[in-house]
């Protein structure tokens, strides 16, 4: 490793950290700065988006495999939770985390069912997950209040809306942080390299003696957790389920708009996506909000990231900048197979 | 390896730059602080309607009659000297919406009062909210028992009484017939929907506490439009009644189901949806006989009702239905409240509206009407049936404008 | 369960599975010829049925008639759609990203008709609407009759032109080996393109037939769009004979279960079968060599 290669290094890594110390101090400093509990409001829904769209990239991210059924696992985690109060007596907090778990042990056969099928099918069985939820959490009205919905009882009975906000605007960003540094963590270990082999070809992975199925089954369990603690934790916010929201493919679609649109293979590319595209609907609430114009613009932004951009934001504004800054570089570059095939073409 | 770091570092960087533009800045609007409640400015009432999806046609039926209302209370030089103002949202038929758009009302824009939405699935959401912004909440269409379960201090519910009491008058008819015409077999189907399941399971439990035998009890999910089996069960169970817990559209469809079966019951009771003035239309004029429950009828005695009717009917045209009322009862039990307190904005205030409203007893449309602890109103509600092609009173025979025909021509 | 109810929901599901299969049939049409799974099939569908609707209310055509105009109308989208998106994904990511991509046409879809017609439902009101008759002692709804022979005659065309004609031949050609066919000089990107176009005609053919007898809304496609992946997963992806007859069966099943269970836990069958069918037998029962790989 040359001299100016270290010096570089260094150099990006106190720039890290600058830029790490000013997320946090960014997220911690808002709610004071916030104008209104509306814009709070929204800001919490915000980093609920964030959590569960860093939380879909351990899968979507690391091993490629496309869910569009994310959205049911968040339900799941948000119905037991409010299940295991208003039905066992748990309080509110051990209902998330027992709910969380519940949830991360359903996956397990889940996953196991889901992960069997590549490709097509998976997408398909990811959606059917959705949609066989929201049939039982209507039909099952006894247990889970039909589309009556079901009424979620305050973990802070006694606090005003705004400080109830303010409360759980910490709580979600005190999750954010836990599941960023868990994505991290994964992103640095032999798993993590394994799971990218995955998504590079699953074939190749198997045949280098990486048990490629185990792999996969455990960052979906690890994936089910997090999404879970999150819908859980919207559940204890928000207080009123609706079998038509907690299970719809369109909320799992825009955690999957906000991964591709951020970049799947940056720990900070969900934040970002959900940034923008969290901002984005709450904007075209109050702007438009009459119409359903959200729906057109998230349809279009998801053509346009998937048409002119599959890698995302980060990587093609920061080859933008690479190609200005540093034209002729040649280092030796993640290329994925496909990339490589597209090159050879 | 070198370009991941820097892409992490670029991600960083932008992930703050967008940050630092959404807290610079939110939407703008006059903030949280709220009306200073000066005499020049108006009254503003933050109000949330589904003006589209599964509830917008009774949701229009409400946002009329809350127009009607800041009409004339503004033609007589509004609310203690400063003129109202609605502010309308339209949540879709959304529960998610729904908050949001009360959170955006109250927390936002400052309103100074506000009123309830339409039905009952969104009325508990709403009220939440309201609630822990300490707001007081009047609903036209709230009437469902959860509703009133929910421990809400704010709510009072504007229409004369709750789902389960909207069809005791017809029950006793029912259950007065001599033996051999009292009808012996009832199917009931319900849209899972808190008022509507309400009125039919209220029905449901007097007639069979009377003896009248259930023999299809179906209830359906609020998004369904396909009603050819449930239609198919009640056509085969040969009932003697069928009852429909119904909203609209669903209405529609299943009474155009049980006409494609040719089935033909003796009485055939649906709530809200033959109420609504586009309901003849939707059935092609084939309405004979059908029957439900109202709050309100055109011809009510009560001296504000009259007022109402023709100010109604100058500005639309049409004769206002129970949505209509409902919506206008809201907005007087509010302005009573605030006239007698003296004060309408955010705050302290609200308090003391609430606490005006469980002592005191109203003058409304339909009738003077007071409150239990949890906002229930006392009362019950009056019979309509489609006869000679228009709606009419037919239960309590006080009440009639025509004979109840039972059991009801073919349609 | 008497035995008229018996026979009158057998009825009513063979005439659903015939809305079904013609749907499923252009839903495993895209699969088999250019492995992408295309989400927006049923928003076609409903926006077929709403330009029906509204030919109905403001020009008082008879929603048959429109037919006429939405079905080349669609076969010109789906040629367009495939030239100028799907073709042009990477082949290695396709089969994910043409989820992604026909689901963003799908939103664009639902938010231009809430849009333009609201979120209310809608009901054509026909003459003939409540009209009905006795068949094999079931009532039955000339609606549905209508619906139905709308359906049957489709999907015959279609078979007829896959087996009948040149162009069939082709495309069958094309679905099985693309690389062969081009050697034997079939020009597989216009067939390809051309058999998107067809598919997509379906669904202008289906949206008429649903608009017929049932009420509809924007977001009424995501409905549609499960019962019909369930479909052709459970028939073989690719299998066109494989999703008419898994399409008939599925819609008896879910018509006959509604009797006992009601119409929410009725609906489960789809996705319970799919399930079966995955862990059992992934390629679906009539699916050969293509369907294995996917």
């Amino acid at each position: 490793m040359g001299r100016t290669t270290t010096r570089r290094l260094l150099v990006a890594r106190v720039a890290r950290a600058v830029g790490l110390l000013a997320l946090a101090f960014v997220i911690l400093w808002f709610p004071a700065a916030a104008p209104n509990p509306y814009i709070l409001s929204a800001a919490v829904m915000v980093l609920n988006y964030a959590v569960l769209a860093t939380s879909w990239n351990f899968v979507g991210g690391f091993t490629g495999y496309i869910s569009l059924g994310h959205g049911a696992l968040a339900g799941l985690g948000g119905y037991a939770t409010g299940l295991l109060i208003t039905k066992a007596g748990f309080s509110s907090f051990v209902a998330l985390a027992t709910a969380a778990l519940v949830v991360a042990a359903l996956a397990v056969p889940l996953g196991f069912a889901a992960l069997r099928a590549r490709g097509a099918s998976f997408v398909i069985v990811s959606i059917a997950l959705v949609l066989i939820l929201l049939l039982v959490f209507q039909g099952w009205a006894s247990l889970t209040g039909g589309s009556r919905g079901l009424v979620v009882p305050r973990p802070f009975p006694d606090l005003l809306r705004p400080e109830h906000h303010e409360v759980f605007y910490f709580l979600f960003a005190a999750l954010l942080g836990l599941v960023l540094l868990s994505w991290w963590l994964v992103d640095r270990s032999r798993f993590g390299l394994g799971l990218k082999a995955i998504r590079e070809d699953e074939d190749k992975a198997e045949s280098l003696g990486i048990p490629t199925f185990a792999y996969k089954l455990v960052v979906f369990v690890v994936s089910a957790l997090f999404t879970a603690l999150a819908g859980g934790l919207y559940a204890l916010w928000f207080g009123d389920l609706d079998p038509v929201f907690q299970f719809s493919i369109l909320s799992g679609s825009y955690v999957v708009l906000m991964s591709l649109l951020g970049g799947v293979r940056h720990l900070f590319g969900p934040l970002l996506g959900a940034v923008v595209v969290g901002v984005a609907l709450e904007y075209f609430k109050v702007a438009y909000g009459d119409t359903p114009l959200h729906l057109v613009a998230s349809g279009l932004l998801l053509g346009v990231v998937v048409m002119f951009m599959p890698d995302g934001v980060i990587p093609t504004v920061a080859g933008l900048a690479r190609r200005f800054l540093h034209p002729p570089e040649a280092s030796i570059r993640e290329v994925s197979a496909a990339e490589l095939e597209e090159a050879r073409r | 390896m070198g370009r991941t770091r820097r892409l992490r570092w670029a991600g960083t960087a932008l992930a703050l730059s967008v940050a630092l533009v959404v807290g610079g800045c939110g939407p703008d609007g006059d903030g949280g602080d709220g009306s200073s409640g000066s005499a020049d400015d108006p009254i503003v009432i933050g109000i949330s309607l589904p003006l589209t999806g599964d509830f917008a046609e009774p949701g229009k039926g409400v946002e009329r009659g809350y127009r009607a209302w800041a009409k004339i209370v503004n033609e007589k030089g509004g609310l203690l000297g400063r003129k109202v103002e609605l502010k309308i949202l339209d949540d879709q038929s959304s529960a998610d919406r729904v908050v949001s758009d009360y959170e955006q009302l109250i927390g936002r824009d400052g309103v100074d009062l506000v009123f309830g939405p339409f039905s009952s699935r969104l009325v508990i959401p709403a009220a939440r909210v309201a609630e822990e912004y300490g707001m007081l909440f009047v609903e036209p269409a709230g009437a469902a028992p959860e509703v009133f379960e929910q421990g809400f201090k704010n709510l009072f519910y504007a229409a004369p009484a709750v789902a389960d009491d909207h069809y005791n008058h017809l029950a006793d008819y029912i259950l007065s017939l001599p033996e051999d015409e009292r009808p012996k077999t009832a199917a009931y189907a319900a849209m899972d929907d808190p008022f509507a399941q309400g009125t039919a399971y209220g029905l449901k439990e007097k007639l069979e506490q009377g003896g009248i035998k259930t023999v299809v009890d179906e209830v359906y999910p609020p998004n369904t439009t396909n009603f050819s089996s449930i239609a198919a069960k009640i056509a085969a169970s040969k009932a003697d009644i069928v009852v429909g817990g119904t909203q609209y559209q669903d209405g529609v469809n299943l009474i155009v189901a049980l006409q494609q079966l040719d089935y033909q019951p003796k009485l055939a009771a649906f709530s809200t949806a033959p109420t609504n003035p586009e309901f003849a239309k939707a059935l092609g004029g084939k309405t004979e006989g059908i029957v439900a429950p109202t709050g309100y009828t055109q011809t009510a005695p009560y001296p504000s009702n009259k007022e109402f009717v023709e100010k109604y009917r100058e500005q639309y045209g049409t004769e206002p239905e129970e949505d209509e009322a409902n919506a206008y009862t809201t907005g007087q039990v509010v302005a009573a409240a605030v006239e007698a307190v003296g004060c309408a904005e955010q705050g302290e205030c609200q308090q003391k509206l609430v606490d005006w409203l469980r002592e005191h007893e109203v003058e409304t449309v339909v009738g003077p009407l007071s409150w239990d602890e949890a906002g229930r109103p006392q009362g019950a509600h009056m019979i309509q049936q489609w006869v000679d092609g228009k709606i009419q009173i037919v239960l309590p025979d006080e009440a009639a404008e025509t004979e109840f025909t039972y059991p009801k021509p073919a349609w | 369960m008497s035995s008229g109810l018996l026979l009158q929901s057998i009825v009513l599901g063979v005439l659903l599975g015939g809305l079904y299969a013609l749907l499923a049939a252009g839903l495993t049409l895209y699969f088999g010829i250019m492995r992408v799974v295309m989400i927006a099939h049923s928003a076609f569908l409903i926006l077929a049925a709403y330009l029906a609707w509204y030919l109905h209310v403001q020009a008082g055509i008879d929603p048959m008639l429109s037919l006429v105009l939405t079905v080349p109308l669609f076969f010109i989208a789906g040629v367009a759609m495939q030239r100028l998106l799907l073709a042009r994904l990477r082949p290695e990511t396709r089969t994910m990203m043409s989820v992604l991509v026909t689901f963003a046409i799908a939103l664009l879809i639902e938010g231009l008709l809430s849009y333009l017609f609201t979120g209310t439902q809608r009901r054509i009101n026909l003459a003939y609407g409540a009209a009905s008759l006795e068949l094999f002692g079931a009532r039955i709804a000339v609606v549905k009759l209508i619906a139905f022979g709308l359906a049957a005659a489709a999907l015959g065309a279609l078979y007829l032109l896959l087996a009948k004609t040149r162009f069939g031949w082709a495309l069958r050609a094309t679905m099985q080996h693309a690389e062969a066919a081009r050697l034997v000089g079939i020009e597989t990107d216009k067939v390809a393109a051309y058999g998107f176009g067809i598919g997509l005609a379906t669904a202008a053919v289906g949206g008429t037939a649903l608009a017929l007898d049932s009420t509809i809304y924007p977001s009424l496609h995501w409905h549609w769009i499960g019962p019909l992946m369930a479909i052709i997963v459970v028939g073989g992806l690719g299998s066109i004979p494989g999703a008419a007859v898994a399409a008939m069966l599925l819609g008896l099943a879910e018509s006959m279960l509604q009797i006992p269970f009601g119409t929410t836990w009725a609906q489960t069958v789809f996705y319970i079968v799919l399930f079966a069918t995955l862990a059992f037998r992934p390629q679906g029962f009539f699916g050969g060599r293509l369907a294995q790989r996917f």
